[in-house]
């Protein structure tokens, strides 16, 4: 039984480990603020994607979040900070280069809007241009 | 009143912003595009942006696209995963249609079949909303009310211990959903249009979801079928950037995704 027991242990623990990530306190905040943002351009006929990514934020580092886009769309993407912070959203084509987006900056909100020329993957960074970090989420919306 | 007002002011000072805001342009190292995040939940679009992207650039005859009644019997679960995706997608092509009764008896479906894996308790309130939805001809509602649905089978089989289910369902979304703007768009060829072909990041990350499956269900018959016929799907819709699939083109993606869906449906699975 002795025997046993590490290892059903160890399976328990691997279990625990591989088990979906509940979202904390923070990013359900950093959430709600970046569906604020993207609420706004739905005045504009932008319909909100059923979809998100939660992420952390560490100073001079930022998030790359690979999306998947449609020539004929446009497309704005909304994020948030849940800490104090001054954020900013750029977006990159599948080769690295940046493209021309409009953007909104608001402190620990931002977004950035495009309509893409060519369909496929697009690379969307989150860089966090002052402050100590912390969760943040990203939203987008399409029309 | 007061979300409301909030809203706008947003909205106006995105505007201001907007007109400042323009980004200088850089580029990205190899090393850092290589370690972009890529998840279901937002590098995979939803079958309503690629319907999104079609239905501006020419007038489809959505309804057009409908297919008989699909058989709700399949046993396995497998099979099961990818025809709900593609039931999915054909909500999202009655929502198009703004065919009320069409959208109903997709819904319906959508229950029966996520009832055969396990996952429609929470549903069961999404199947009457779609209803009342449809019935006030709320077509936005329901296309956000479609996209939820997708998602709450997708979590329900998460904590059910079914997450190599996941990606199965959102590939017969995507096989089924590619299935229909191929049909439309040979049936009304223009440029602007056949530019939504071109997914190649987007079917590889699916393989690689795929991979990462258990070896058991890899190595079932249909999936593993699925699977194969993916590396010639992914070359299919593989255009270079700024090129715009030919008619020809665009009948070769469609042959190639209609070959899939046909033995998704088909009750006798591959041996």
């Amino acid at each position: 039984m002795k025997r046993w027991l590490p290892i059903f242990l160890s399976i328990l623990v691997l279990a625990a480990s591989v088990a979906v990530r509940a979202e904390t306190d923070a990013e359900v905040r950093a959430r709600k603020d970046a569906l604020d943002v993207a609420g706004a351009f739905s005045n504009d006929g932008f319909k909100i994607r059923d979809g998100h990514w939660c992420g952390v934020l560490k100073p001079h580092e930022h998030a790359l979040v690979a999306v998947n886009l449609y020539a004929g769309n446009q497309y704005w993407f909304s994020t948030a900070s849940a800490e104090p912070a001054k954020i900013a959203v750029s977006v990159y084509d599948e080769s690295g280069k940046q493209v021309t987006t409009e953007s909104y900056n608001n402190g620990e909100k931002a977004a950035a809007g495009f309509s893409p020329a060519n369909s496929g993957q697009y690379l969307v960074s989150v860089d966090l241009v002052e402050g100590d970090g912390g969760s943040f989420c990203l939203v987008y919306s399409y029309k | 009143m007061i979300r409301l007002a909030k809203l706008c002011a947003l909205a106006l000072a995105a505007i201001v912003f907007v007109a400042t805001g323009a980004t200088d342009t850089g580029r990205l190292p190899a090393d850092q595009l290589a370690k972009a995040v890529r998840s279901d939940s937002i590098s995979i679009p939803t079958p309503g942006e690629l319907f999104a992207a079609l239905g501006k650039s020419e007038k489809t005859n959505w309804s057009g696209q409908y297919r008989g009644p699909m058989p709700v019997t399949y046993r396995n679960r497998a099979q099961i995963a990818l025809n709900l995706g593609g039931l999915i997608a054909d909500g999202f092509i009655a929502v198009q249609a703004k065919d009320s009764q069409q959208v109903k008896n997709i819904g319906s479906d959508i229950i029966k079949l996520a009832k055969a894996l396990g996952v429609s308790e929470h549903l069961l309130s999404r199947g009457k909303s779609i209803n009342e939805f449809a019935d006030n001809n709320e077509w936005d509602t329901l296309q956000e009310e479609l996209e939820a649905t997708q998602n709450e089978v997708k979590s329900s089989m998460q904590s059910h211990a079914d997450q190599d289910l996941v990606i199965l369902v959102t590939l017969g979304g995507w096989i089924r959903g590619t299935q229909v703007v191929t049909a439309a768009i040979m049936q009304n060829y223009d440029e602007r249009s056949a530019k939504v072909l071109r997914q190649p990041a987007l079917v590889r990350f699916m393989q690689s979801k795929i991979n990462e499956v258990s070896p058991e269900l890899r190595q079932e018959p249909l999936v593993k079928d699925v699977s194969e016929q993916l590396n010639g799907i992914e070359k299919a819709v593989s255009f270079p950037a700024g090129k715009t699939p030919a008619v020809d083109d665009v009948r070769k993606v469609n042959e190639a995704v209609t070959k899939v869906m046909t033995e998704i449906e088909s009750k006798e699975l591959p041996k």
